[in-house]
């Protein structure tokens, strides 16, 4: 599947800004079943040179500096990607070899699981996601199955509320009141399954949206998203399951950024120097485009 | 009661300590460098990863001149047999040899003869070693060489404070600096000027909003990428913290045999890593005789609030909670021999006790290899409990004094006779302090105005020779000032001069009383605390003990001696800043601070009492809270009159109250501070000046009016807003962005 997909980060301030320096993640991955054909970043009014280095998890970041003073900044990333992913396993190992592997690979690269068993900076470790998670990493059991186990459970057992929590809502909050928004999911799997000592990352990316039948697709209604990548041994390596659509990724599923939890991952990080507020817009189209 | 070490044992202590800075500096080179320990299986890679201080960012980074460590901290217990162990590593950045300074001034000057007797090795040559390397990770010959402290509100905000102060380093906070084509600038009056060195007190994690935690307001944006471009050197490194962890310990008799091909001098405490499988049995096998810990963090999991437990000690449930939890994810544990410590007598309520201590002993990267501090921080239990494990964070702390066998060499921190360079003046002031000593001034000088309102309320309103002034109300127009300067309540004026005088004086709630002015002084200072003296500190803290409240109602009397007492403590605070504060560009903005407030408080005044409707006991007033009485009885033998008060308050350059005077010290300040534009024309608070100086020489008492006056007062304003634009803003822009700089 190939995609067109364009991102648009509007911010408007109350007051005029001198200086905005930022950070942004907004460059979909390549491999795993990922090529990008196209990408690039616009922002108005211009930014300096935008500078681009590779993060520890191997995703792609651009500094971005704008020296003139201005009210309104965009950003509008754009880009063609082609999807193929490798069908989902049908066999996998047990997890708790799977766990003992983690620790014993030796390795520090950008995709190794030993950055991804700990808690993070917005993932603590809490019994409740152990306990939940336990029931679907019952002894001997493959890997993979209980990971999709898990994610459809969450999908069932959780109302999707975007009035329900914050951008930082701690993960054992959502837990507690079984609802939050796709970010909220991710964290809520990701302590679950590093809580039976497996290793997991939070992924940012986009979705394809099918419109309900009839009508048509609307501009800019398609949205970023966040699902989970479980580490499922060095044969099958990273999969990716998302809790809020309770399946396993495959081809509606982009991927842009991956990091230990929301903070290693999001899209735009910015600074101003300016006293007032703003107002935020963000408008993403994700089209088929074959 | 100081520990004494003879200098045998603690040549011993040396070895083994420099030993292990050695070995530690190695496992960090690999760990961010080559990775050959993980790759190789001696180190498993998530024995690093669990720290909270395994900065992936830094992988592939080679420090400026190389290293990780520059100070390095281990706290070490002796056995009863007389060994030491090594208990805990400190690489993050290691507190406390500030205190250990500081506590070796005071035990020394309590035991003077003793100290002379002993032959104690002196400290101050460590430190003296500690700045030259600092020094030495720069390229440029004169580095300039920063703290970064989180701010006053950190623990050990005040000594890094005093460590700046005493090997004269700048003490910045994130804000103060700023990255720049890979390189970082400290903001200064004089503009961005090259930071070369940081000694680094923020947390790795905090220290780089961009690469590493966003929310961080205490960091430095772009600061990794300035590392990686060489532009600076961050001492420790950003992700040393990694060798803290307890984790670690399993496995540095094995790397100490690879990496120094030596054993360890002071050994750890045996520990087994449970992330490993064999490790992890051994441990729930010998669970009873056997301390658990966690392998990262002091919170051990399912055990609410202790860092380390004995697993016979645990009730059943704990026990079968913390054994399950092992089981699941060992990683996060550690367990560990129990270690057993000798004593140190404690004076505990009135006698000597035995209690058990660690010495926290500090290692410092030089010239010359690696130096350790012939002392240290002893650290002594409450607890008369002398395992290892049980230490917690103790109680008291002792100085450490390491006998010579020979009479010592006397030294302090006067460097050599080659390499000073004569310098009268500190560098260029950073925006920070400047910004906070001119906000002291302001500060001070309004606390002082606001007590000469109460002070005169409270006195006129007992006073039986007040005139009646059934139309012109003194005494309402002094509160009236004390609500618009936020010292009294408005919604409680009503109740009369004595509740709003005490209201004024020392009411918490209100920003504008002398004991909230006393606190925004006192903030400001701490701000800039390694500027200031002891004495100076001293009378700040007496201002506000002297108002804070002691008995509810006090009479007039009472608070006119309070408000006094007040005065003479701010006018020995000025006394202090004149006599002891250098001429630089730091007391220039301390003076124009005060200038600019004393200026626009006596507009303020003036419309009040010497208005259109003044009256002759009005104008008394005005000259009251001017401190001019006696000058204005000493020229003019006629009584009160409106043109002669008003020139003395306003006009008169003669007068060091008028607000001519201040207007002409401020544009003598401006004149020595250094100008940034290149065309000649004035900048921007200089024009102000001088447009003031101009009005206020060619005006004429007998033609001003109130709205005169007004306009006065706006322009001084306008002018502090100016001096905070050019001076304070400068290049600021990533952190905080408010700012405010008027005061009403």
């Amino acid at each position: 599947m190939i995609y067109s997909i364009t991102h648009l980060t509007r911010y408007t301030y109350g007051a005029i800004v001198e200086l905005t320096n930022g950070v942004l993640r907004l460059a979909p991955a390549s491999g795993n079943g990922q090529e990008v054909e196209r990408f690039g970043i616009a922002t108005d009014p211009v930014s300096q040179r935008l500078t681009e280095r590779l993060d520890p998890f191997g995703n792609r970041v651009f500094n971005l500096r704008i020296e003139k003073p201005h009210r309104q900044l965009s950003i509008i990333a754009s880009s063609r990607v082609e999807v193929t992913r490798a069908p989902s396993p049908t066999r996998s190992p047990g997890w708790e070899s799977v766990a003992a592997e983690a620790i014993a690979i030796r390795s520090l690269d950008a995709d190794c699981p030993a950055v991804a068993l700990y808690p993070s900076r917005s993932v603590a470790l809490f019994d409740e996601a152990t306990a939940y998670a336990k029931r679907s990493f019952t002894p001997d059991r493959p890997i993979f199955d209980a990971a999709l186990e898990l994610a459809q459970r969450i999908r069932s057992d959780f109302v999707y509320d975007p009035e329900a929590t914050e951008v930082t809502t701690p993960a054992a909050e959502a837990f507690d009141r079984r609802r939050g928004v796709c970010q909220d999911f991710a964290h809520i799997m990701i302590a679950a399954v590093r809580g039976v000592a497996l290793p997991a990352l939070y992924v940012s990316g986009y979705v394809r949206t099918v419109p309900p039948p009839g009508k048509e697709r609307l501009e800019g209604a398609d949205a970023t998203h966040a699902w989970v990548s479980v580490w499922c041994g060095a044969t099958l390596g990273w999969r990716d399951f998302d809790p809020t659509n309770g399946g396993s990724v495959q081809n509606d599923h982009i991927v842009v950024a991956r990091g230990r939890d929301y903070t290693d991952v999001s899209p735009v990080e910015s600074m101003i120097l300016s006293s007032g507020r703003h107002r935020l817009e963000v408008e993403v189209d994700v089209i088929p485009a074959s | 009661m100081p520990l004494l070490l003879t200098e045998e044992e603690w040549r011993g202590i040396q070895a083994g300590v420099a030993q292990r800075a050695e070995l530690l500096e190695r496992v960090l080179a690999d760990a961010y460098g080559e990775g050959r320990l993980v790759a190789d299986g001696v180190v498993p890679a998530g024995a690093f990863t669990g720290s909270k201080d395994y900065v992936a960012a830094v992988r592939g980074i080679r420090p400026s001149d190389g290293r990780w460590l520059r100070l390095y901290a281990v706290d070490i217990g002796r056995g009863p047999d007389g060994r030491w162990w090594a208990l805990s590593d400190r690489a993050q950045a290691p507190s406390g040899c500030g205190y250990t300074l500081e506590n070796r001034l005071v035990v020394s000057q309590a035991f003077p003869d003793l100290y002379a007797q002993l032959n104690v090795v002196r400290l101050a040559s460590f430190f003296r070693s500690l700045a030259a390397g600092l020094k030495s990770s720069s390229r440029r010959a004169d580095p300039r060489i920063g703290i970064l402290t989180p701010g006053p509100l950190s623990q050990t905000y005040f000594e890094q404070a005093y460590l700046a102060r005493y090997l004269g380093f700048l003490l910045v906070e994130g804000d103060d600096l700023v990255v720049r084509d890979g390189r970082v600038f400290v903001r200064t009056i004089a503009g961005l000027k090259q930071c070369d060195v940081i000694w680094r007190h923020v947390d790795a994690d905090w220290c780089d909003p961009f690469e590493l935690n966003a929310s961080s307001r205490i960091g430095v944006p772009g600061l990794l990428e300035a590392i990686r471009n060489g532009g600076v050197a961050v001492e420790n490194m950003p992700g040393a913290g990694l060798v803290e962890s307890r984790a670690l310990l399993a496995f540095l008799p094995t790397l100490a045999r690879r990496l120094l091909g030596e054993d360890l001098l002071i050994p750890n405490i045996a520990t087994w890593w449970c992330g490993q499988p064999h490790e992890r049995d051994k441990v729930l096998d010998e669970f009873d005789e056997i301390a658990i810990a966690g392998a990262f963090s002091d919170d051990l999991l399912g055990v609410s609030g202790r860092s380390s437990v004995v697993g016979s000690e645990l009730s059943a449930k704990e026990r079968e909670r913390l054994r399950d939890a092992i089981s699941l994810r060992g990683i996060d544990f550690v367990g560990q021999d129990i270690v057993r410590l000798s004593t140190t007598p404690r004076w505990i309520q009135g006698k000597l006790e035995p209690r058990p201590f660690v010495l926290r002993v500090y290692c410092a990267a030089t010239q010359d290899g690696w130096r350790v501090l012939p002392g240290g921080f002893c650290r002594i239990s409450d607890r008369p409990d002398a395992r290892a494990v049980a230490m917690g964070e103790g109680v008291e702390s002792a100085d450490v004094w390491v006998l010579a066998d020979s009479p010592v060499e006397v030294s302090t921190l006067l460097p050599s006779a080659e390499s000073p360079r004569i310098t009268r003046l500190l560098g260029n002031l950073p925006s920070r302090a400047a910004d906070n000593l001119f906000w002291f001034g302001r500060y001070l000088e309004r606390a002082e105005a606001t007590l000469r309102v109460v002070r005169c309320l409270s006195a006129r309103s007992v006073d039986p020779d007040t005139p009646p002034e059934p139309t012109y109300r003194s005494l309402d127009r002094l509160i009236g000032v004390l609500v618009g300067w936020g010292a009294v309540d408005p919604a409680t004026p009503g109740r009369g001069p004595i509740p709003a005088s005490e209201q004024g004086l020392r009411s918490a709630a209100n920003y504008g009383s002398v004991l909230s002015l006393a606190r925004s002084a006192r903030d400001a200072a701490s701000v800039i605390r390694e500027r200031l003296t002891y004495q100076i500190w001293a009378l700040i803290d007496r201002l506000e003990i002297a108002l804070k409240p002691a008995r509810a109602r006090p009479s007039a009397g009472e608070l006119i001696d309070l408000a006094d007492e007040a005065l003479t403590t701010i006018a020995a605070l000025s006394g202090l800043f004149d006599e002891n504060f250098n001429r630089g560009a730091g007391w220039v903005f301390y003076v124009m601070g005060r200038c600019v407030e004393r200026g626009a408080n006596t507009c303020r005044l003036l419309r009040q009492f010497a208005g259109h409707d003044a009256t002759e006991p009005s104008l008394g007033v005005m000259l009251d809270l001017i401190d001019s009485q006696i000058t204005y009885r000493s020229r003019y033998l006629v009584g009160m009159a409106l043109a002669p008060v008003r020139d003395m308050a306003l006009l008169d350059p003669f007068n060091p109250r008028s607000v001519a005077f201040q207007v002409n010290r401020i544009d003598e300040g401006l004149g020595t501070l250094p100008v940034l534009r290149r065309d000649g024309m004035l900048e921007e608070p200089r024009r102000l000046t001088n447009l003031l100086q101009a009005e206020l020489t060619t005006e004429r008492a007998e033609a001003l009016n109130d709205a005169r006056i007004l306009t006065v007062e706006h322009k001084l304003l306008a002018l502090a807003n100016a001096i905070a634009v050019r001076y304070f803003l400068q290049g600021a822009g990533e952190g905080r962005a408010e700012k405010f700089t008027g005061f009403e």
